[in-house]
């Protein structure tokens, strides 16, 4: 719908006759016409002003009230020891107490921090590599595979993390497991004495390939999304200069889909730091081997474990704090690249 | 178009609105109606193997009785505490009418003022003097009893009855005798885990701690303080972690298992013995049929003959502070006393938490049944008698401590020091 002092002088500035009724009709109107003009401009100004606003509303205020909302709670919980209670709990302000806590404790910085951060780099590279090289894969087939491929990964993709950390646990459960059983029969372990779950290592290469193999999809198929739109005159144009495949890809598909990069990275790095599931549900991660703690099983266990909702509650927002640092920082390099490059 | 589809939006809003109303007035008209009335209650999934058909008559028998429709809504153990916590936290709104509650959840929940305290009740009802003592204790505190221990059990050792008489072993009364058994076992079935050293099993290594005298924690004054570090508690710890490093009776991994991996395994028949509740032998027979008739059941021996003592765990029925808590008394009464209760113990295999109803299941002479009633009436132990005790298994200080022993990074002494430090980091927290 159209505003009707737009609408107005569109109409009149299209059709003279209208111009000319209007204007017969104008001294008609009451008051000085110079009045009436400052008046629509104000209304104007006001409507320009006001209008992104209202239609913005109802999105901010499900914003607010879905994420806002909690954030402020959890930033305001992390200041309290908190007690639960019939009826509605009782919050005693300690100040920072908690955050002294946390970042001066052991397990912090030799266990929780580096095991998150590690795993994270880790599972990000690896998801982001993987889905490139199936996104130039599924660019390069015809219609039936891409079709049959792209089903096959997407169905990776919407297996419940649940159900596909179990899957795994079963691949590599000690003893019974297949990779176990291979690993035994090539003489590696002794199916006997070797548990990976125990070990920070293994646990974590476990959980790697559990992330990695539910993750790629995603960036598989954004990728090819973005390799579809890459004008083939540019490859050819590269062809003809002499450029291999592999100076391809980085002199022309990395940087015309950059903004792609850009985007999974950013949302697998957000994901691979609070992987919680897939932890939590493996053999020992569930808070009795402190040794495969990350920041997202911590803070539960802190809050939810140990009713220590304030620590739980601190750590969160450490982890909230991480993301938005690493996330700032990762926008702002690759803007200010980006910037150069033009 | 555009006219249709606001008319549409208009039209739902208004009609969700219209229902929400519906349902408001419907919960005030239940609310002044006596006969119209609904209790919502909480049951554990599991227990029973199938809860539907009790309820639905325990249901129908207490509509006959006072008019009052029954509302079941089952929960997973997993994840109940926390369901249990964020209702509390909501209020009389939001927590059911009667629950069943874990014994060691009862001193959390009591402690935020949503339990409702039935001491009198239960002495006007004239049940207070036959209630099983050990399991009454563990839902009292400070002289107020926060609901009818409802069914308990105990764990034991179950064995394969066919495998001990095929290489002629005797149930072992005493420690050497078990760790001999075990080996036995290992050396002829090689392909079976001989005894399950499970790592994420709490109450597998608890027996053992009490067995050799020692204790989790003790308390003075009002205070806890972790006794898991003490020369007898640390005796017990390396007895029973020895049986898998050292005797190897126990492969690696059996170190991540709970008790739910054991009981897989048991139905995959891949187990000779191990630590196993009284509600165990049914389930593992009903699971894998061709072991009926092959299993046995002892009381986990003492170190020196005797009995370990082993974790009486079971749960209460409770009544909450909601509006309705008198008629959910009633409803608690009729679960927890006679036929009812009786019906439950023999369809969970659990005890009942009645002395005079446990009686007559001792009187069977079931031999799956005797030893596990052995074990309770002579020889259960109970776990710290406070909300910090619940956070301390909540956060798997024992379980982890067996743990770090079985992977060897840390030594027993070291190990049980580690969870000493904890226990009495949440003890201190609480004070």
């Amino acid at each position: 719908m159209k505003d009707t002092l737009i609408g107005g002088s569109g109409r009149a500035a299209r059709d003279t006759e209208d111009t000319l009724a209007a204007g017969r009709t104008a001294p008609a109107n009451p008051g000085p016409g110079t009045d009436t003009d400052a008046t629509a401009l104000r209304r104007r100004r006001r409507v320009e002003l006001t209008r992104p606003w209202l239609l913005l509303a109802p999105a901010l205020i499900v914003l607010a009230g879905l994420l806002l909302w909690p954030l402020v709670q959890v930033g305001k919980l992390s200041l309290q020891d908190y007690e639960v209670k019939f009826g509605g709990g009782v919050g005693t302000f300690t100040g920072f107490d908690h955050y002294a806590d946390l970042l001066t404790s052991g397990l912090l910085w030799k266990t929780v921090l580096p095991n998150t951060v590690f795993f994270a780099v880790a599972c990000v590279g690896l998801t982001i590599a993987l889905g490139t090289l199936v996104a130039l894969l599924l660019n390069r087939l015809g219609t039936t595979w891409r079709l049959i491929c792209s089903v096959a990964i997407l169905a990776a993709w919407a297996m419940p993390a649940v159900t596909g950390t179990y899957v795994w646990i079963w691949l590599f459960q000690p003893q019974d497991g297949l990779f176990s059983q291979l690993a035994g029969a090539a003489g590696l372990i002794d199916p006997e004495t070797t548990n990976w779950f125990t070990e920070r290592l293994p646990f974590y290469a476990i959980a790697t390939v559990n992330v990695v193999h539910h993750g790629f999809p995603f960036v598989a198929i954004t990728v090819l999304a973005g390799l579809l739109t890459i004008p083939k005159e540019l490859y050819e144009a590269g062809m003809i200069d002499g450029a291999n495949a592999w100076q391809r890809f980085w002199k022309i598909t990395v940087p015309t889909i950059k903004p792609v990069f850009l985007v999974v990275t950013i949302l697998s790095t957000i994901w691979d730091f609070k992987v919680f599931t897939q932890i939590f549900v493996m053999p020992g991660g569930n808070g009795s081997n402190p040794d495969v703690y990350n920041l997202g099983v911590f803070s539960y266990i802190e809050a939810f474990a140990k009713n220590d909702y304030g620590a739980g509650s601190a750590a969160a927002v450490l982890l909230t704090l991480l993301l938005l640092a690493i996330t700032v920082v990762y926008i702002r390099t690759l803007f200010r690249q980006g910037e150069e490059e033009l | 178009m555009k006219r249709r589809v606001i008319a549409a939006g208009i039209a739902l809003t208004l009609g969700l609105t219209a229902t929400a109303c519906g349902e408001g007035s419907g919960d005030e008209g239940a609310a002044t109606d006596g006969k119209g009335k609904t209790l919502t209650v909480w049951i554990m999934e599991g227990t029973n193997p199938d809860a539907r058909p009790f309820f639905k008559e325990a249901a129908a028998a207490f509509k006959k009785k006072t008019g009052a429709n029954i509302k079941v809504e089952y929960q997973q153990w997993a994840t109940a505490q926390k369901k249990f916590t964020t209702a509390i936290e909501g209020g009389a709104d939001q927590v059911p009418d009667v629950a069943e509650v874990g014994t060691t959840w009862v001193p959390q929940f009591a402690e935020t003022g949503a339990l409702v305290d039935v001491t009198g009740k239960v002495e006007k009802s004239g049940l207070s003097g036959d209630l099983v003592e050990g399991l009454k204790d563990a839902g009292t505190l400070e002289g107020k009893q926060y609901g009818m221990p409802w069914y308990a059990g105990v764990r034991s050792i179950v064995y394969r009855k066919d495998l001990f008489e095929k290489h002629k072993i005797k149930p072992p009364t005493n420690w050497k005798e078990l760790t001999a058994a075990a080996k036995t076992l290992k050396e002829k079935e090689p392909d079976k885990v001989a005894f399950p050293v499970a790592g994420g099993a709490e109450m597998f290594a608890t027996a053992f701690i009490w067995g050799a005298g020692g204790e989790l924690a003790t308390e003075k004054g009002g205070k806890w303080k972790s006794a898991i570090n003490s020369p007898k508690s640390v005796e017990g710890i390396e007895y029973y972690t020895g049986l898998a490093t050292e005797e190897k009776v126990s492969p690696a991994k059996v170190n991540t298992w709970t008790e739910k991996e054991v009981g897989d395994a048991w139905n995959k028949g891949q187990i000779s013995m191990a630590v196993g509740g009284n509600w165990t032998p049914k389930a593992i027979v009903e699971a894998n049929p061709d072991l009926k008739g092959k299993l046995g059941a002892i009381p986990i021996p003492g170190q020196d003959g005797g009995m370990s003592r082993s974790f009486l765990g079971g749960s209460y029925l409770s009544t909450f502070n909601t509006e309705n808590k008198d008629l959910a008394w009633e409803f608690v009464k009729l679960l927890t006393t006679g036929e009812f209760a009786a019906k439950w113990a023999q369809q969970t295999n659990y005890f009942p938490g009645q002395n005079s109803e446990l009686e007559k299941v001792a009187a069977k002479k079931d031999p799956l049944v005797e030893p596990f009633a052995k074990q309770m009436l002579e020889a259960g132990a109970t776990v710290p008698k406070t909300k910090a005790y619940g956070e301390i298994q909540a956060s798997q200080v024992v379980t982890g401590m067996v743990q770090s022993i079985l992977s060897g990074k840390a030594t027993v002494q070291e190990a049980a020091d580690k969870a000493a430090k904890g226990m009495d980091a949440i003890f201190a927290k609480g004070e």
